[in-house]
This record gives structure tokens, C-alpha cells and sequence, in this order.
């Protein structure tokens, strides 16, 4: 209901009177919709629906309903040839979606009781749902949809300082395997899962860190506005494909079980043995990360050609190198 | 001289733009600061968690305090955790048609407090049905009053025990039969226990296996018994 109010209101966001009220009544309308939702699960968690939050989170929530709304509020702000091109918009809301689905969905109830559905879940929240989000550009639409004051704290100096060190190519690249290793030592693992903040804080900064290095990694512009250069970018893709293997290898060839959590509180499924389900779940770790990166690397490789037949005369030759493989003749058009 | 004056005057400048340099390093850096502190400080029960000398394993501070709304099989009355402040209290969820972990864990319960003499009559041991639609309060009453008189027999309602399950993090499931299914209940063999303040204490993780731990988890109870009532640590974390 509330979308059909903002398709028919928004073209008019810049003229007509409606728009600024309608940009303040509805994050008041998500609230209220949060609020409902937060009751409801608490009331009636057997009522809800399998897409409706199992364990409603207030930061799960208007994380993520407000850059969505923010980002459709700003993309109708922006000037068309600012606004990201359609598969880029549909890769965002994609993995918003992803993101909200192995977060909030019933989809939480069996990453909460299945080492390798668990892997699942952070595979989605740190790799595919950010890779997708970082894929859709979304920053420019998100930061002209926001309220003016936010937009101008997220570009502040001290919030700024403050990422450049994480967004160091080494630091950030360390941080991303970093993160994955922590949270499963079996000593950190444990409380994480049993302990609701500490889950929180586990699966966040999961969720932050992919968005932080994959859009370090995947975006799509030459380096001087982006932070670090293309080489670095597919250098960081790969670099974190083999500690990822290790991690997964340690745990597929480990014969017994290490992480007896699943076992004390109950598995989803219950013919499948502990250590079967730990051997997959470091299958989730081993293989699709890895696939992930090989993608990354082809999409930066991409962003490079394109980039590169953007500004062909700059250097040729550069221009006759990338002749080779591109297929457009040296010196471009 | 000239050169010499201006020589410390550049360096002055220099000096000042690496102090304003060094200044805007403290609102970052003390957010950061703040940060890891934060981390350290929710990580900090890890820590003695690994070096335990219980038998079991330490959960305090890790799982939320004892809380639920649910039907006593004994009265038919409505019971909150507040009915059992002051006693030491055992949590496990199971279901009176189990044919081998429930009978078993509770048998092993009943060994349990048996070890502890007349202490025992400090402890409640709560089974919560995951199988209400079978588990009748009367059925419910008569299946714990076979193990002793300080087991107490809970009925939820299907919310309630989704909302208690999800506090605890413990999986259930019913399927009722079909043509080519039989009726099957699965559940955790986790117990949970609690202090006489209501704080989860420790998580003992079956006591249906082949060789469990009896005398460990009497010792165990015995030293939470023997605890004072109240820590201000545990009321603080009780906040969070």
C-alpha cells in the first residue's frame, strides 16, 4: 500500500508540496510498520509467516527499509544520467533482499541450528548480498535520498578518516578473512551463537565488512576517484581466495566435532550426523567464496576495459597493450 | 641570520601543522578506541568460559536470565520464572512419549539430586512439553511425579514455547502422521540451569549419552548452592 502511495507521489518530489511531506511521514511509517512487526513476532512467532522476521531486530529492520526508501527517494532525485543503470538498481534490491533473508527470515531459525545452513547464512551476508549491493552503486542514490544532515555526517572528515584505515588494501583485505577466521575459533564460535548480542555483533559486522571490501573491490570507476587502483582491486579479489580455502580445508579434514554447540541445542536436521555437517558446511567455505572472487576478478578486469576505452588516447601505449584483448583497434576511436 | 631566524620559524610551522596533523587523529582514533573497547568488554566472558573449572559448561552472562508463561501440569495455573526465585533451577524441553532421551536425562536428573540429599529440596527441575497437543496437563502431572516431587511439569501454548525455544536457542520440532510417516518429535538434550537469582549458569549438554557426568553435575549444583544469592556483576550484566 504504502509502495502505490509512493509511486503515484514521487515524480512530483521536486515541485509539488506533497513531496517534502510525504519524504518526512515515511520513515515515520516504517517505524510504525517496525513497531507492528516487532509486536507481532514477540506474540505471535507461530502466526508468522516463513518472510516475516523470526527474531525481529530494530537494526536489521531499518537497515534495511530505510536505504532502500532512501535509495528510491534519492534515484528520483537524481538526473537520469546520474540514476545507476537498471540491472545495477535490481542487483541492489537483490541483495538487500538476500541480506534481510538469511537475517531476519525463518531462514535465521535453521542457520541457528545447522553448522552448514550457519555457513550459508554468512556466505549470503558477507560475500553474495554485499557483492550484489556493491554491484548496484548505490551510494549516490542513497545519499540524495537521505535526510541532508546524515548524508553530510556519512561524508564528514572525522567519519571519513575513520574508514580510511579500514579501507587500506591489505587491512581491508586482512579484515575480510580476518573476520571469518574469528568467528570460527570454536572458543569464539560457541558464545557467538548462544550469546543474542554477541550474535548480532557477529553477524554485523559480517554484513559491514562484505559491503566495506566489495565496494572497495567492485567499483566500477579508474582510481582517482576510486580509492586504490585497478591492479590492486583484482590483487585483493584473488589474494583472499586462499586463506578462505585453508580456513574451509582445516575444517573438512578435522575428524572430530569442533563446534559441539549444534549438537547441545539441537540440529534442523536431525539424521544428519555432526561431523557430515561440519565436512559441508567447510565445503561452504572452501567453494563458493572462492567462485565469488574469480567473478570479482572478470568484473574488475570489465571495469578496467571499460574504463580504459572511456579515456583511449590517454596512453597509447596502453591503448595498443589493451588492442589485444579488447579487439578495438590500438589508439581506440 | 636571517637564514637562522627563519630557519626555526619554518620548523614552528611545521611542527604546528604536525600537531594539528596528530590532533585530528584523536576523534577516529577515540571512536576506534571505544570500539574495540566495546568488543573486548562483550568478548570478556570468552574468557573465563575457557578456563572453567566446572563440569559443565559456563554460560553465565552469555545466555538471558530465566523467563517464561507457561502451565503448571500440577495447579492448571498460569506460572512465571518468579515462582521459582530462590531455588537453584533446571530447564529442559522434551515430551512425555519419548521413548529413550527424556526418560533417560530425567532418570539421570532424579540420580542427580538423590546425590544431593536434603539440598535437593533447593532445586526444581522443569520439563516444558514440546508436544503440548499430546502432553494433557494430567498426562504431563502423572509423567514427572514419576521421577520425584521437585520435578514440575510445564504446558506451553504453542507461542509460548516458540518464544521460549528461541530465548534459549533450542530446536524443536513436531510432525504429526501421515500415511507414510510416523508422529515424530525431535528436541534438544541441552539442560539449562539457572541460579536461585534466575541467571543462567551453566549448560549441561546431555545427560542421555552413554557415560554421563552424574557426579561432575552434582558437584556442580552443589557449588552453585553453596553460592551467595546475588552477585552485583550478574545484576549488571542482567541490564545488557
Amino acid at each position: 500500500m504504502v509502495q502505490k502511495v509512493m509511486a503515484t507521489e514521487l515524480p512530483g518530489t521536486a515541485a509539488g508540496p506533497a513531496g517534502p511531506r510525504l519524504a518526512r511521514a515515511v520513515p515515520v511509517g516504517l517505524l510504525a510498520l517496525g513497531a507492528l512487526i516487532d509486536w507481532l513476532s514477540t506474540a505471535f512467532p507461530t502466526a508468522m509467516p516463513v518472510w516475516m522476521p523470526f527474531d525481529f531486530s530494530w537494526f536489521a529492520w531499518l537497515g534495511t527499509v530505510l536505504p532502500l526508501w532512501w535509495y528510491w527517494h534519492g534515484l528520483a532525485r537524481l538526473a537520469p544520467a546520474e540514476r545507476p543503470r537498471r540491472w545495477r538498481q535490481v542487483a541492489f534490491v537483490l541483495g538487500m533482499a538476500l541480506i534481510y533473508a538469511v537475517l531476519q527470515t525463518r531462514y535465521l531459525y535453521l542457520a541457528e541450528h545447522e553448522f552448514f545452513l550457519n555457513r550459508i547464512q554468512h556466505v549470503v551476508m558477507h560475500h553474495l548480498g554485499p557483492f550484489l549491493v556493491a554491484l548496484g552503486t548505490a551510494g549516490a542514490p542513497i545519499r540524495a535520498g537521505m535526510p541532508a544532515p546524515l548524508a553530510r555526517l556519512i561524508g564528514s572528515r572525522p567519519v571519513r578518516a575513520a574508514l580510511a584505515p579500514i579501507q587500506q588494501p591489505i587491512v581491508a583485505s586482512f579484515l575480510f578473512v580476518g573476520l571469518v577466521a574469528f568467528w570460527l575459533i570454536p572458543a569464539v564460535h560457541f558464545p557467538a551463537m548462544i550469546d543474542h548480542p554477541l550474535f548480532w555483533i557477529m553477524n554485523w559486522s559480517m554484513v559491514l565488512d562484505g559491503l566495506l571490501f566489495w565496494c572497495l573491490v567492485l567499483d566500477p570507476r579508474p582510481s582517482p576517484p576510486a580509492r586504490v587502483g585497478f591492479g590492486t582491486r583484482a590483487a585483493m579479489a584473488v589474494g583472499v581466495i586462499f586463506p578462505q580455502i585453508a580456513i574451509g580445508a582445516v575444517i573438512v579434514f578435522t575428524g572430530h566435532d569442533i563446534y559441539p554447540y549444534y549438537n547441545y541445542c539441537g540440529r534442523f536436521f536431525a539424521d544428519i550426523s555432526p561431523l557430515y555437517d561440519q565436512l559441508v558446511g567447510g565445503m561452504v567455505i572452501w567453494i563458493p567464496p572462492a567462485m565469488m572472487s574469480v567473478i570479482a576478478l572478470l568484473l574488475v578486469l570489465n571495469h578496467l576495459r571499460l574504463a580504459e576505452d572511456r579515456a583511449p588516447s590517454a596512453d597509447a601505449a596502453m591503448g595498443a597493450m589493451a588492442a589485444r584483448w579488447t579487439g578495438r583497434p590500438a589508439g581506440g576511436a | 641570520m636571517t637564514v637562522r631566524n627563519t630557519a626555526p620559524l619554518s620548523r614552528g610551522t611545521a611542527a604546528a601543522n604536525r600537531v594539528r596533523r596528530w590532533l585530528s587523529v584523536p576523534i577516529p582514533g577515540l571512536a576506534m578506541g571505544l570500539a574495540i573497547g566495546l568488543a573486548l568488554a562483550v568478548l570478556a566472558p570468552i574468557a573465563p568460559a575457557r578456563a572453567s573449572p566446572w563440569h559443565n559448561i559456563n554460560v553465565a552472562g552469555s545466555v538471558p536470565p530465566l523467563a517464561f508463561h507457561l502451565t503448571d501440569a500440577a495447579t492448571g495455573k498460569m506460572v512465571t520464572a518468579a515462582a521459582f526465585r530462590g531455588k537453584l533451577v533446571l530447564l529442559y524441553l522434551g515430551y512425555t512419549h519419548c521413548p529413550d532421551v527424556c526418560p533417560l536425562t530425567l532418570h539421570n536428573i532424579a540420580v542427580i539430586l538423590h546425590d544431593l540429599g536434603k539440598r535437593a529440596a533447593e532445586v526444581r527441575v522443569l520439563f516444558v512439553s514440546v508436544d503440548p497437543d499430546r502432553d494433557t496437563l494430567p498426562v504431563l502431572r502423572d509423567y514427572v511425579a514419576l521421577f520425584g516431587p521437585d520435578f514440575v511439569g510445564l504446558r506451553p501454548d504453542a507461542n509460548a514455547l516458540a518464544r521460549l525455544a528461541r530465548r534459549y536457542r533450542l530446536a524443536y520440532s513436531v510432525q504429526p502422521k501421515t500415511a507414510t510417516h510416523p508422529y515424530e518429535v525431535t528436541h534438544s538434550a541441552a539442560v539449562f540451569v539457572f541460579d536461585r537469582n534466575g541467571d543462567a549458569r551453566l549448560l549441561v549438554p546431555s545427560l542421555a549419552q552413554a557415560h554421563p557426568d552424574l557426579s561432575g553435575t552434582a558437584a556442580d549444583l552443589e557449588r552453585l548452592l553453596a553460592a551467595p544469592q546475588i552477585g552485583w556483576l550478574s545484576r549488571l550484566r542482567q541490564l545488557f
